[in-house]
Formats: structure tokens, C-alpha cells, sequence
């Protein structure tokens, strides 16, 4: 047996100190948002009781008002998506660092501008130019998706391998023939399927939107929370369930064919 | 760490054989004794069954035909307890030493421990002092308790396999099994891991059955050597009296420099 | 020699491809009532509106601190209680490592019902449920977080090598050892990713959950908002983009040193 002398164990480190410090946060937040324990054991039995309102759904007024509504949704999504699927083309090749080295870096910082703000308080701002409605939602969907799908499109391009760009300005070609030849046809299955991904989170934005008054089946929904209407709310909450798992469904398997391609 | 009972074999297998899906037969009619405290090294080329037979024997590949008894022992047929606790007496070695590369030596090798502590220990890292005590003294028997709370990551290939062996040592087996051990490493070190595993069967008794894929390590440290070939027993015998012939029977062809190691311990 | 035949595009499919996209974008746009044009007429209301907001009212800024915090607050204890809970949601709807079929379909299903739902959906029902205020916007969040990380995390572990948790099983390790020492030491960078996405996500939604009552900037905002005081509206508004970027590169950067 050796005489080797066993060594010390260590005191923390990184990882143990973050994490006791993201806790300490974490317990000080819960206490200043009075999230007493009183309150929180009184959670699951306030929940079962509400969520015993939900049933039996009002399935008549599901079709008649919610369903339209979820409609509407799903055509603000679409109509948001294609806005900002077609303007961001062009910011996202400006912001690719390997195209355009020099004003890349700008072109994103206005895209992650235009992007930090969220849809509905940008649609906050288009109700009152636009008037109420669905044209609003689809508006304010669509410059939040310009800034999203450029950022996404550009690091898209910048991961391409630049060899076939390369050899078409070495032929002769100029930037934007290289751009459309050797660039484009690589990048577009993936872009294509960010945005049909864009498609699916931009329907569960343009559902909220009716919020404050863009179309939609989110003004609906609150209405029927705030005047106790739960057989009504349910019907929505179960549309909206229905349409959102249909539509994520189809885009998945488009998408996973796309990449593939 | 002796055997109690040394008149039942450590390991019997009756007619046992293993057949996947598709029909492939990976082991058939095998019929071996393996008494205890023995140190067996199997050979075969690839897809012969070694990697089956080993694995059959604490029941990661169930046998779909015949029968196999541990210690007297049946070896029971659902995961579950006794499965598990079945496991807990044998270590196993693989080729790429499998180990969590993030954790520090010592808690690598307490993951021997895993069957002796509760779940709730376990899972929060707050192991009892008689167990951390089991897992330094599995290090100090392979040479490499220095290196206790040094990150798995950091440690060469022959040092991970140390790591490895004490993390079989420290479960206090009643078998080891090693998959091809040394398949990693260079040929010193490879010397250096076989003598380890011979040194801890001779000084504590475990049965020891190792894949080997190199004639000469299987020669020179196989007390006895078995050889598969398309999954059945072709030879069965002492390390020394494996000729070229019977290798080409084991194989199927005559040993080329692919089978040796070479190096010097 | 025979002339190379060039393959004829598939016509049917791409066709009908083209045609559904024609006829989705149309349909939609009847339904949004897409008017580029009386948009570019409002204009005038549009710019009355931007002089009523501007200059933001900087005065207002000392009002705005306790709600910032407190959405902060939430968007913190939503990330990380969601995050804890999401573990075991994505581990039994992972394939590799889930205890068996049944659990693994059910919880699959489960994972995906939660995903459609809004966060401010959630701050709705929480809303309605516990009353108005912060308590309901972090249960949202919360909620919400689950859904979002559970399903990132699951498609991890999915993709994890078994090798590892077979030695642990060889071993002796039961179910849930096998899961903590063989599956997620491998995906812990791509989880702590996850949860610096979600906290990226959840200080952006807890802006705007007070629209709906659920407590943080967005009570404020909804208040001055309909006291038609714009010029703090948009100081919110402004506040809210600064902060969001910030956080937006804090966790870029947190996220690539951790890749």
C-alpha cells in the first residue's frame, strides 16, 4: 500500500457561490412580492376552485365568437410574419459580418432596437394610427419580427462557408450577383424554416394583442375573465389550445423538411 | 475479501445464448463454469460475443436462451431491486472508462456507492464519511488518491482507467468485469492497467473475467482463456498453451501484428 | 453521345405550395383589412401622437424605480423556479431516460398543451385566480418558463450518449441516479443556456404582464396610459427598450462564455 498522503478537499467554488447567490436573490424577490408562505399554501386550493369554473365549456359561443376570433389571430400572425419575413432580407445581409464588415455591427444593433420593444406596446402605439383592430396587431408583429428574423438571418449567413462567394467575385461577378448565387440558395432552407418558426411564436403574440385592442382572441379572453364568464373563457383557452398545437404540428414537419433538403 | 463458498462456482451459465431482433445470434450453447477468484480473459474478433458475454452477466443483455446463476444464485429475469443489487456486486471497466467528466475522481469513484446509500444522499452530494472513507481507500489500492479532487477531465487516458477500476473497487465486488480495458491505451500503460486488475484478483479474491483484444496480454496474463467465435466457445484453456493453430481457430485467420500489443511492462 | 436530361422539377408540389401560401396571404389579408395606404393617410394622427409623446417625461423616472425592480422580481423567480421545475418535466419526456411509455406520451403532451399558451395568458388565469398583482405575474412566468425550457432541455437529453448512464446502472444505480450522473452532467452547459434565454424572454414578457394586472412596469404603463399621459408612456416605453438590450447582450455574453 502506498504512504501517499491524501490530499486536501476544497472549499466552494465558482459554481456553488453563483448559485447561492442567485438563491438569495430568488428568496429576497419572493419576500418583497409578498409571496408570503400564508399566501402560497392558499395557492393550489385557489386554483382547483377556479379551474372548477372552467368546465362545463360554452362550446356555442366557441363557435360562434371565439372561433372567428382565433381566426383572426392566426391571419394577424400570418400577415405580421410575411412583413417582417420580407424586410428582413435585406437587413439581414447588411448585418452579416462577412458580407458587409463595416456597417454589420450597426444594422444589428438597430435590428436588436427594433426587437427589445414588445409587440404589444408597439401596438400600443399603432391603435391610436391605425385604429383598433386586427391591422394594428399584424403591423406591430411584423417590425417586431423585422428585428428578430434579421438578427437570425444574419447569423445564418455569417455561419455559410464563404469559399462559393469567393470564387464568384473572383469571376467577375459583383457583390450582389455573389450574394444572389452563392449566398442566397445556401441560406434559404434554413431561413425559410426560421420563418415558419417566427410564424409559430408570432401566433402566440397576435393572441395576446386583442389586449389592447389589435384583433385578435386576447381582448376576448380578458373580457370574459374580468366580467366571471369561465364557460366562455374556457372555450377560448380550448380553441386557442387546438388552433396553436395544429399549427405547430404542420410547421414542425415542414420545417424538419426543410433542413433536410 | 475472500470468497465464503468456494464449492459453487461464481459464475454457471447452462445452454445460454442471446438472440436480438432481427434473428442475429449473438451467443449460443454456452455452457461455462467460472469458479470464484479466477482471472479469465476472453478473446475473439469483433461481433464474436465477447462484449454479450460480458454484459450478460449482470444482466445489461438479458439471455433469451438458457440459464445463468450468479453465486447459486438465478439470475432474475425484470429490473428491479434485486437486479440492482445483483449490479452492486459487479464492477465493471469499460473501454472508455465512462466517467463523469465534470465530477471530481472522488466522486467518480463514490458512484460505486451508489447501491449502499440512499437516493437522497446520492443525488445531493452528501455522502457519509464511512463511504467517502471506502472510495479514498479504492484510490489509494489503484496508486491514485493524489489526484482525489482533481476535475475526471483533466486526467490522462491510463489515469481515467484508474479511476474506473477504483470506481469497481469501491462497490467491494464479488466480480469484476473489464470490456476490453485497454483498448485506449498505450502500451504501457495497458501493462500497467492489467497488472493493476491482476494484483486486486490475487490480493482480494474477485472474480475477474476481461475482454481482451491483444494474443500477447491475453497470453501473458490469462490464467485462462476462453475463445468465442460467431458467438459460441472454441477454446477453453490455459493462457501458455495457445498456439497459432488454435488462434486460427478462435479468429478465423492466423494472427497478423494487428493482435499484438508489443511494449514492455 | 446522349444529351444530359434535365430533371423535371416536380410542378404538382411546388405549385401546390405556391398556391396554399397565395391563398393563406390573401385570406389573411382580407381578414386583417391590410391598408397600407389609409395608414399612410392617418399619417397626420400618427404625428400628432409622436409630439403628444415627445419629449419623454425624464421627471417621472423616480416613479418607475420600485416598479422596474419588482419586474425584475418576478422575471427572476419566474426563470428559476421555473427552470427547477422544468428539470424533471424534461427529463420524463425525453426518450433516452424516461421510465416508460406511458409516462413519456403523457408528459410529451402535457409539455406541448402548456407551449401554446401566451405567457400573458397565464398572467390572466393567475390573475383571475390569486388576484391582481406581482404574486400572479411570477406564477405566470413561472408556468411559462416550464414550458419553454422543458421542451429545449428534453430535446437535449435526447440527443445525450447512453454509454454513460449504462456504467451507472452497471453499477448499481437506481433510476433517479442514473438520470443525475449519467444524463444531465452531459447537457448542464446547454441547460444553463436555456435558463439565460428564459430569464432573457421573462424580463421582456414581465414588463407587459401588468397590462393585465399582473403586477411590475406594466400596471404603471396601463395607468398612464389611459390618463392619456403619453409622454410617460413613452418614458416606459424607452426605459423598457434600454433595459431589455442590456439584459439582451449581459446574457449573450454570459451565454457565449458558457458555450
Amino acid at each position: 500500500m502506498n504512504a501517499v498522503v491524501r490530499p486536501q478537499a476544497p472549499r466552494g467554488g465558482l459554481a456553488t457561490w453563483a448559485t447561492l447567490a442567485i438563491a438569495g436573490l430568488v428568496l429576497w424577490s419572493l419576500w418583497s412580492i409578498d409571496a408570503s408562505p400564508e399566501r402560497l399554501l392558499k395557492l393550489p386550493e385557489q386554483m382547483v376552485r377556479v379551474l372548477g369554473f372552467f368546465w362545463p365549456a360554452d362550446w356555442g359561443y366557441g363557435q360562434t365568437r371565439a372561433l372567428p376570433a382565433v381566426l383572426e389571430s392566426i391571419q394577424i400572425a400570418w400577415i405580421g410574419t410575411l412583413i417582417g419575413a420580407a424586410l428582413s432580407i435585406s437587413l439581414a445581409i447588411l448585418g452579416a459580418r462577412t458580407l458587409f464588415p463595416r456597417i454589420s455591427r450597426l444594422v444589428k444593433f438597430i435590428s436588436s432596437a427594433i426587437r427589445s420593444v414588445p409587440e404589444i406596446l408597439l401596438a400600443l402605439y399603432l391603435v391610436p394610427i391605425v385604429g383598433l383592430g386586427p391591422f394594428a396587431g399584424a403591423l406591430a408583429i411584423g417590425i417586431h419580427s423585422v428585428g428578430m428574423l434579421s438578427k437570425l438571418g444574419a447569423e445564418v449567413i455569417e455561419s455559410i462557408d464563404m469559399g462559393t462567394f469567393e470564387a464568384v467575385e473572383a469571376a467577375g461577378g459583383s457583390r450582389l450577383q455573389a450574394i444572389r448565387f452563392a449566398v442566397l440558395p445556401q441560406v434559404l432552407p434554413e431561413i425559410m424554416a426560421q420563418w415558419l418558426f417566427r410564424f409559430e411564436l408570432n401566433l402566440r403574440a397576435s393572441a395576446i394583442l386583442g389586449v389592447v385592442g389589435a384583433g385578435g382572441v386576447g381582448g376576448m379572453l380578458l373580457t370574459a375573465l374580468r366580467y366571471r364568464q369561465f364557460d366562455k373563457a374556457a372555450a377560448v383557452l380550448l380553441i386557442t389550445i387546438l388552433a396553436v398545437l395544429l399549427i405547430d404540428m404542420a410547421s414542425s414537419a415542414i420545417r424538419r423538411r426543410l433542413v433536410n433538403s | 475479501m475472500s470468497q465464503s463458498n468456494t464449492s459453487v462456482p461464481a459464475i454457471r451459465y447452462r445452454g445460454a445464448g442471446v438472440t436480438y431482433a432481427g434473428g442475429v445470434k449473438a451467443l449460443k450453447g454456452i455452457d461455462l463454469d467460472i469458479p470464484a477468484g479466477q482471472f479469465v480473459v476472453i478473446v475473439g474478433s469483433s461481433g464474436a460475443g465477447k462484449s454479450t458475454l460480458m454484459r450478460s452477466v449482470n444482466g445489461l443483455i438479458p439471455l433469451t436462451e438458457g440459464t445463468l446463476e450468479i453465486a447459486g444464485q438465478p439470475m432474475p429475469d425484470k429490473p428491479g431491486r434485486a437486479l440492482r443489487r445483483l449490479r452492486a456486486d459487479i464492477g465493471m471497466v469499460f473501454q472508455d472508462f465512462r466517467l463523469v467528466k465534470r465530477l471530481s475522481v472522488l466522486d467518480n469513484v463514490l458512484i460505486g456507492r451508489l447501491a449502499h446509500v440512499p437516493t437522497w444522499r446520492t443525488i445531493t452530494g452528501l455522502w457519509p464519511k464511512a463511504e467517502v472513507e471506502i472510495a479514498l481507500e479504492a484510490l489509494e489500492r489503484v496508486g491514485i488518491v493524489d489526484k482525489a479532487y482533481v476535475k475526471a477531465s483533466q486526467l490522462s487516458g491510463g489515469q481515467q482507467q484508474r479511476v474506473g477500476i477504483a470506481r469497481a473497487l469501491a462497490q467491494r465486488p464479488k466480480i469484476i468485469l473489464a470490456d476490453e480495458p485497454v483498448a485506449s491505451l498505450d502500451p504501457v500503460t495497458s501493462h500497467q492497467v492489467m497488472q493493476d486488475l491482476l494484483r486486486i484478483n490475487r490480493e482480494l479474491g474477485i472474480t475477474t473475467i476481461v475482454n481482451l483484444h491483444f494474443l500477447d496480454l491475453a497470453r501473458r496474463y490469462g490464467q485462462r482463456i476462453i475463445g468465442l467465435r460467431h458467438g459460441e466457445m472454441v477454446y477453453d484453456g490455459s493462457g501458455e498453451t495457445v498456439t497459432d493453430d488454435q488462434f486460427r481457430e478462435i479468429y478465423g485467420r492466423p494472427p497478423g501484428d494487428d493482435d499484438f500489443l508489443g511494449g514492455v511492462a | 453521345m446522349i444529351a444530359p436530361v434535365r430533371p423535371k422539377p416536380r410542378y404538382a408540389f411546388w405549385g401546390g405550395i405556391t398556391l396554399a401560401l397565395v391563398a393563406m396571404t390573401a385570406w389573411s389579408a382580407k381578414g386583417v383589412g391590410v391598408d397600407f395606404i389609409g395608414m399612410v393617410c392617418n399619417i397626420g394622427g400618427g404625428k400628432r401622437l409622436l409630439v403628444e409623446s415627445f419629449p419623454p417625461d425624464f421627471g417621472f423616472l423616480p416613479r418607475l424605480f420600485k416598479p422596474f425592480l419588482e419586474t425584475l422580481q418576478i422575471a427572476l423567480i419566474g426563470s428559476v423556479i421555473g427552470g427547477i421545475l422544468a428539470i424533471p418535466v424534461a427529463v420524463l419526456a425525453a426518450r433516452p431516460v424516461s421510465p416508460n411509455g406511458l409516462v413519456w406520451f403523457l408528459d410529451r403532451n402535457f409539455m406541448n398543451v402548456m407551449r401554446t399558451l401566451p405567457d400573458l395568458f397565464w398572467a390572466m388565469l393567475f390573475a383571475t385566480a390569486v388576484g391582481f398583482g406581482p404574486l400572479a405575474g411570477a406564477l405566470a412566468l413561472t408556468v411559462f418558463t416550464v414550458a419553454v425550457i422543458s421542451k429545449l432541455f428534453s430535446e437535449s437529453i435526447e440527443a445525450i450518449d447512453t454509454n454513460l448512464p449504462e456504467a451507472i446502472c452497471a453499477a448499481g444505480g437506481n433510476w433517479i441516479e442514473m438520470v443525475r450522473f449519467g444524463a444531465l452532467p452531459q447537457v448542464w452547459p446547454q441547460y444553463a443556456s436555456y435558463l439565460m434565454y428564459a430569464f432573457e424572454l421573462n424580463v421582456r414578457s414581465s414588463m407587459v404582464l401588468g397590462l393585465v394586472g399582473a403586477g411590475g412596469l406594466g400596471m404603471i404603463l396601463e395607468s398612464q396610459r389611459s390618463n392619456f399621459e403619453y409622454e410617460r408612456v413613452s418614458l416606459i416605453i424607452l426605459v423598457v427598450l434600454v433595459a431589455v438590450l442590456a439584459i439582451e447582450q449581459l446574457s449573450g455574453a454570459i451565454r457565449r462564455r458558457l458555450a
